[in-house]
Order: C-alpha cells, then structure tokens, then sequence
C-alpha cells in the first residue's frame, strides 16, 4: 500500500462523504431484498477495484441515516451468533431518491470529467489575441 | 494515526474503538450503537473463517473495516449531519444557543416533551417496578428448581428489552441520545452457565434493573408534581377568570379577611389569574427541568459501555 498524502486522504474523505449514499441506495436497490450490514459490506466490496477505498466500517453510519431520512427501512431479527442483525431495505422514497442522485452524478461526473479533459488535452482553451 | 497496539481480538477492537469515541466525545447512547455496528461485522467476519485465528482475521478487518480512529470519526461526522435534521437539536450547541428567558419555555419542545413523560412515567413507573420485582423474587424462589436457570435467562433477557424500550421513550420524549439497537445478548455458542455469569457480572444488568426500581417512586413524583401544578395554575386562573365574568367567586383564603375581600374585587381577580398564568410558566420550566435531569439518569444507568 502506498502511503497516501494526507490531502489526498481528506479529498477522498469528502468525495466519498455523499457518494456512500448513492452507492448503498444503489446496492440494496439492484438487490431487491433486504440485507443486513455485514452482507451489504460484502455486496459493497464486490462493487469492483474501488472496494477498498471505501471502508466497511463507513456504510454503517451511513445506513443509519438513511434509515433514519426514511430512505430505508429496518428491521431487527435475532441471530444465531453474535449480536441481532438490523435488516435494511430501501423504500419508494429512497428508489425516487436513488433515480434523483443518479442523475445528479451523471451531471457532476460530466462536468469533472469536461473540467479534467480540457485541462489535459491540446483542445484547451487558447487566448486568440 | 496513532495505533499503540494492534488489536487482536474482538474485545480489544472494541476497546479501542470505545476509546477512539470517546475522544470524539461522541454521547454514549451512540457509542453503544457503533460497538453493537462493530461487533455484529467482526462476529460475521470471525464466522465466514472458521479456520483463520482471531487475531489474523482482525488483522485483515482493520484493512477493509478500517482503524478503530476511522470509524470514530465516520460516526462522529454522520451524527453531526443528522443531528440537524431531527426533531430535536443536539444538547450540547443549541441549548447554549436557545434563547433561556422565562417565557421562551412555551415555545421550547422540549417542555412538552417532558411534561408528557412526567404524565406518562407513574404508569411506566408501576409496570418497571411490578415486573422487576415480580421477575426478581420469581427467579430466586425458582433457582432450586430445574426451571430456575431458563428463568432467570428470560428474566434478565426481558429487563433489558424493557431497558431498551425505555430508552427509546426517553429519546422520543427527553431528546436525548440513547441506543438505538439492544445490546448484543448472545456471544457464539456458550453454554448457559457462562450467560448467565456474564449476564449476572454484566453491571448494566444490575443497573438497568435499579433504574426500573427508581422508576415507580421517580414516576409517583413526576406524576404529581405535573398533575398538580398544571391543575393549580390552570384552576386558579379558570377560577379567576370565572369570577370576573360571573361574578361568582369561589375563592376560599383561610379565613383571612384581607385576602377574602381582596379576591373579591376585580383588581385581586385579575392579580389572581396573573399569578396563575405565572405559576403555569412556573411548571413548565420546572417540567423542562425534570426531563433535563431525568435524562442524564437514564443516560447513566441505561447506556453503559
């Protein structure tokens, strides 16, 4: 692991900060079933490469306020070890919400990425005079 | 970050983490959540590795659950957002913030809030108190039986399901943070005198259950203190105000000629129902007290870490 500046850390921090909403909404979504914590973590993980930066220990706050916005619903079942799972699934609000933040994204990715690329390429804008 | 030692158990990383929060100062009510959070995913962790020792699982789970320091600060950060959207303000700002003149309290939730519970506690007060006794005395009479052990298991099982629904009332009534999830009870497969020694040294058990004691003669309190002042304020000047519109007074002052005549006369009826009005603010700030105070009780002996 490489060590990272602690700017880079903070900027990860804060991009990631309204990110985990959208990508917890969108876990239990595309799974269509309720799932607790642990397995949420898992599905999260399996996301792709970007598993990591995303620490599993972070979902579970996140999963409490979206539960407590109403976004999600909850529910606690006893286990066979460990403590009770709380069950989590995403409500009508929280699919509207899910569709809202996606288009969000997309118009924020866009404009990062046109921000990124003109900054980059030889097609930046150039003074004429 | 600083880690002085890697932890290598479970307990350890929740100590850890437990130290982590409270350097966040984050109230107790939610440190109790993130530990329950914590021990649900390194329980799950420890279960999916069967042949992996603790200490190598945890090893691993610092990397992808992250440093005790980290998950503190995820905790704390989420709480601060939240807290702003919920119906009730974060005790610690806001109450400074929170204009303290005599008759703000009316518009304060919180004083509803607590003269509710204070209506609500001698009810909740007789139930606590008549279980706990109830399930205490049954209990140690059944412990020479064989159906002693499972007793006594139910018994403390239903104390801090009671413990924690209290919680929540508080929380709902009183605004402050309390536990959001009942404790673990269950830790793998012990046998049943281990749970019960742990449940019998566990000290919130013991402290749960004197606070469902406290409850009947705190709720008896409670109750009467709203129900008569609200009944005095709002009575004398209901009273007050009928005799200025009637001319039927039916203020009795002891025999006290002065004050007889007094509340007779119209200045004295409208002294009167004045006082009333006053003696109602009176009450509310004095509710508003009671659930401040009730709170940190239940704070203390309801959430322990």
């Amino acid at each position: 692991m490489t060590e990272e500046t602690q700017y880079t850390r903070k900027f990860r921090k804060e991009l990631m900060a309204g990110l985990s909403s959208l990508v917890l909404l969108a876990v239990l979504a595309r799974a269509g079933r309720e799932m607790y914590g642990y397995e949420i973590a898992k599905a999260v993980k399996a996301e792709g490469e970007g598993g990591l930066i995303f620490k599993q220990g972070a979902i579970y706050p996140v999963l409490r306020s979206l539960n407590s916005l109403g976004l999600l619903e909850s529910r606690v079942e006893a286990s066979a070890f460990g403590p009770p799972r709380r069950y989590y699934n995403i409500t009508n609000e929280g699919l509207q919400a899910l569709n809202d933040w996606q288009g969000a994204w997309k118009d924020m990715r866009e404009f990062v990425d046109d921000a990124l690329k003109a900054g980059g390429s030889q097609h930046a804008y150039q003074p004429t005079a | 970050m600083p880690i002085s030692q890697q932890p290598e158990t479970v307990r350890e990383y929740l100590n850890a983490l437990t130290a982590a929060l409270r350097a966040e100062k984050c109230p107790p009510g939610l440190i109790v959540d993130a530990l329950n959070d914590c021990e649900e995913h390194l329980r799950n962790e420890i279960a999916q590795n069967p042949g992996v020792p603790e200490a190598d699982v945890l090893a691993s789970v610092v990397e992808t659950y992250g440093t005790p320091a980290e998950i503190a600060e995820e905790y704390k950060s989420m709480e601060a957002t939240l807290s702003g959207a919920g119906p009730f303000p974060k005790s610690e700002q806001p109450q400074d913030e929170r204009p303290y003149g005599f008759f703000n309290v009316l518009s304060d939730p919180r004083t509803y809030g607590a003269l509710v519970y204070m209506l609500l506690s001698l009810a909740t007060g007789i139930f606590y108190f008549t279980w706990t006794v109830t399930g205490l005395s049954l209990s140690v009479a059944f412990s020479i039986l064989i159906i002693g052990i499972p007793f006594a298991l139910l018994f403390i099982g239903s104390i801090r399901v009671l413990a924690h629904v209290e919680g929540r009332i508080v929380e709902a009534l009183l605004g402050v943070r309390m536990p959001r999830r009942l404790p673990p009870t269950t830790q793998g497969e012990e046998t049943v005198w281990a749970r019960i020694k742990d449940a019998l040294l566990d000290i919130r058990t013991w402290s749960s259950m004197l606070y469902l004691l406290l409850m009947l003669p705190l709720g008896i309190a409670y109750f009467v203190i709203a129900v008569v002042g609200l009944a005095c304020s709002i009575g004398i000047t209901g009273g007050a105000l009928f005799g200025l519109i009637t001319g039927h007074v039916e203020f009795q002052m002891g025999g006290n000629p002065v004050l007889e005549h007094f509340v007779h006369t119209a200045p004295g009826l409208i002294v009167l129902a004045i006082a009333g009005m006053l003696l109602f603010f009176v009450v509310l700030h004095i509710a508003r007290g009671v659930g401040a105070l009730h709170a940190r009780i239940a704070e203390l002996l309801l959430v322990r870490l």
